[in-house]
């Protein structure tokens, strides 16, 4: 019986592994997530916005605001080097009613393919640290936009507190002063590292898990549906119960999963190792290098030996209830087409559990949050997830633990008795009532 | 130990519609070959399915070699090839013979050097090419269904169950499993199959058994059968036809139930109590002029279509057996 258990699982692992998609699966994902995450990065910090220096201010305010703000945009170290770039923020002084005729100008300016990218106009409602109007080839890059609001804002309060006779040199410091919180988390254990970090691992973990039940399970859906229609079932079912080649396969298949996981786990960190010192010179300056390199090791430091346990805890007992919930499902169909609408209930109940991530990211500590981390077919999801933003007592993960086993049970269950029957029906496609009538009937 | 291969007791099986089976009992001698006759949708196959334990009865106790066929390990003892046959095709050969194997309870290592064995007998291995190396969807249709059936006799079976095996098979194959099977016979097997394919059975099987519409019609053993099926035919000749006292005499019900009129030649089926040796007497009387006088047995074909009729195929059943 064990002996047959483990043939099953054995050919699922070796047939599959073998194959050239996995091969190139496993080689290609981890390549393609760091190169996703490096090129924004470097793209950012090569200065792919240095363009918004080249824009023409055009400052009808009358105090030299214009002024400030070219010169914020010129020292401002994120945009690249000032020394190596050509051209410098242009600053017209005019009138207020000159302001039409210097805008008509700026815009023909813009418009002709010239290195001037776009105009600036600053007003006495922006003055009041109400309003300014930009107009440009970049208007519609978020990042240049961010940039310039809060270059505009910062230079208006300078403005605003210089002419309230606050001291000149106090106005620099705080011109030149940046604020950044850094958050650490605390629970009854302690420090366990940076909030941040406690994030990452959490959504990793369940990005993951997620990732491995979508194209894992849709592995064993479409094993069981090529039993079913090469009719090699048939045989192999007369030399082993139906439940134990359901339970060979999901093991089969999980353990290519987690295979393919480790494999993108070690992969990705070597390419990590020549990708993170790159990203870290180019992450502006000195402060931020520290900040990301001390996020790295934060984040690792917050995966502790309990919390790796806990969380491969829930994989498995998230990936076997999902996979056997995709077996039964291809069981009861003949074709690709009718096993994508028979997987549809699985889906709902994964994605309603993904849709949920962001909430509970939120606020993880909600009554929405606490449910999620109990419900069988959305903890191995939430709660892993959940034990990275905030303190969870042991009872809790120990009692959604044992009720996601339970509901596992009862996965399998149904699953095998729809299996049973369902590997050798052919014909239509089976309804809910008579799929229903099969789990009374096996 | 029993002197049964397989022994059915009162089995049912019930589906929502119809009765698939119903109360049928039959018993396998050992080193027999066994015939599982009736028309399609007579319920062989599911008969089959609950013997290899795929489907489970609603009554009934079914036994492989004097034990339950739930029994642990009682099923590798079998080996089984369904009527509707694949493999896996994206796998090679000889891991998918290796894997069917390890199923069987067989070690990888005894199971290896019997399968290149195999492949050779059936000519799968041959100096330009092994298609043991080949994957499964390079074979062609032939060389699949020798692979199937090495797939059903690797483990060295003592029971073989083969569902409908003639369907699509060419005559020359036909041919190498009908020796296939009597050389299992030869070798002390006791070999299954089903078809409804009369010849084939009459020729090749010790005993039968007819079911149609999920009951058993009748069964025994061939010569058995055919004294049971309680027909008594008598193949008349008369030179110059049947005339006035004659007729008389055929048309006579406590001697002759049933008379296929030929002119010259009839063929009669004797009434239940009726003496063949009064019936020639009487013909005799009569003036007949008897050219021939012969009792014949029925063939297994007669006896089918006697027994299960044109009623015995229920229309608008497309399942299988």
């Amino acid at each position: 019986m064990d002996n047959k258990l483990m043939a099953v699982a054995k050919r699922e692992y070796m047939e599959r592994v073998r194959s050239r998609w996995f091969i190139l699966g496993t080689l290609a994902v981890p390549a393609l997530a760091v190169a996703a995450l490096a090129i924004p990065m470097y793209m950012a910090s090569r200065g792919a916005s240095s363009s918004l220096r080249h824009i023409t201010v055009i400052d009808a305010t009358g105090t030299g605001m214009g002024e400030r703000v070219a010169k914020a945009l010129m020292a401002d170290s994120s945009l690249g080097s000032a020394k190596t770039d050509s051209i410098a923020t242009r600053v017209i002084n005019v009138d207020a009613a000159q302001l039409p005729v210097q805008e008509h100008a700026a815009t023909a300016e813009v418009e002709l393919p010239k290195h001037i990218v776009g105009y600036l106009v600053l007003t006495d409602s922006t003055l009041a640290g109400k309003s300014a109007r930009y107009a440009g080839r970049n208007a519609s890059s978020i990042a240049d936009m961010e940039k310039l609001e809060s270059v505009v804002r910062q230079a208006s309060m300078i403005v605003r507190l210089e002419r309230q006779g606050v001291r000149s040199d106090l106005v620099n410091d705080l011109a030149s002063s940046h604020l950044k919180v850094n958050s650490e988390r605390l629970s009854e254990r302690g420090r366990a590292g940076s909030g941040e970090a406690g994030l990452i691992a959490g959504i990793a973990v369940g990005l993951l898990l997620f990732m491995s039940i979508i194209i894992h399970g849709n592995n064993v859906l479409r094993g069981v549906l090529e039993e079913k229609s090469t009719r090699v079932a048939e045989v192999v079912l007369s030399s082993v119960k139906p439940e134990t080649l359901l339970a060979g396969k999901v093991l089969g298949v999980g353990a290519v999963g987690l295979t393919q996981q480790i494999a993108w786990l070690g992969i990705g960190a070597y390419l990590m190792g020549f990708v993170a010192p790159i990203m870290m010179k180019n992450a502006g300056g000195g402060a931020g290098a520290a900040a990301s390199s001390g996020t790295m090791s934060g984040m690792f430091a917050s995966l502790s030996p309990e919390v790796l346990m806990v969380a491969l805890v829930y994989f498995v007992i998230g990936f076997v209830f999902y996979a056997t919930l995709y077996a039964a499902a291809g069981s009861m169909v003949n074709s690709e087409q009718e096993a994508q609408q028979a997987a549809v209930p699985v889906m709902i109940l994964l994605m309603s559990t993904w849709l949920m991530v962001n909430p509970v990211m939120i606020n993880p500590n909600s009554t929405l949050a606490v449910v999620l981390s109990w419900l069988p077919w959305s903890s191995p999801i939430i709660m892993p997830m959940r034990m990275g933003l905030t303190a969870v007592s042991p009872m809790a993960i120990a009692g959604s633990i044992v009720v996601a086993i339970l509901g596992c049970i009862v996965a399998i269950w149904l699953s095998a008795r729809i299996y049973r029957v369902g590997m050798l029906m052919y014909g239509k496609k089976p309804s809910l009532a008579e799929v229903a009538k099969w789990i009374r009937y096996a | 130990m029993s002197d049964f291969a397989i022994d059915i007791r009162n089995v049912v099986k019930r589906y929502e519609e119809h009765v698939a089976v119903r109360d049928l009992s039959l018993q396998v001698p050992r080193g027999s070959v066994y015939g599982l006759l009736g028309p399609n949708g007579a319920g062989k196959t599911t008969t089959i399915r609950m013997i290899l334990d795929i489907i489970a009865p609603d009554a009934g106790t079914i036994s492989l070699f004097g034990q339950p066929h739930t029994t642990v390990g009682v099923l590798d003892r079998v080996g089984y090839l369904p009527e509707e046959r694949g493999l896996y095709k994206k796998m090679q050969v000889r891991r998918v013979l290796l894997f069917l194997a390890e199923l069987k309870g067989m070690k990888p290592a005894v199971a290896g050097p019997r399968i290149d064995e195999w492949l050779e007998r059936f000519g799968l291995v041959t100096p330009e090419k092994n298609w043991g190396e080949a994957r499964v969807d390079e074979l062609s249709r032939g060389m699949q269904q020798k692979v199937q059936f090495i797939a059903t006799l690797l483990h060295d079976p003592e029971l073989v169950i083969l569902d409908e095996p003639f369907s699509g098979l060419d005559p020359i194959n036909a041919q190498a499993l009908k020796d296939a099977v009597l050389e299992l016979k030869r070798l002390g097997k006791t070999v299954i199959f089903s078809t409804h394919v009369m010849d084939n059975a009459e020729r090749m099987c010790d005993s039968v058994c007819i079911i149609a519409r999920g009951e058993k019609v009748l069964d025994g053993a061939i010569s058995d059968v055919r004294r049971q099926s309680g027909t008594r035919n008598v193949a008349l000749a008369l030179a110059g036809g049947a005339h006035n006292g004659v007729g008389g005499v055929l048309r006579d019900p406590t001697l002759v139930r049933k008379m296929d009129d030929n002119n010259n030649y009839f063929e009669l089926e004797l009434a239940p109590a009726a003496d063949p040796q009064v019936l020639l007497r009487r013909l005799i009387e009569a003036g007949a002029n008897v050219e021939r006088f012969e009792l014949v047995q029925p063939s297994l074909h007669q006896i089918f279509l006697q027994r299960v009729g044109a009623a015995g195929v229920e229309e608008g059943l497309t399942g299988h057996g």
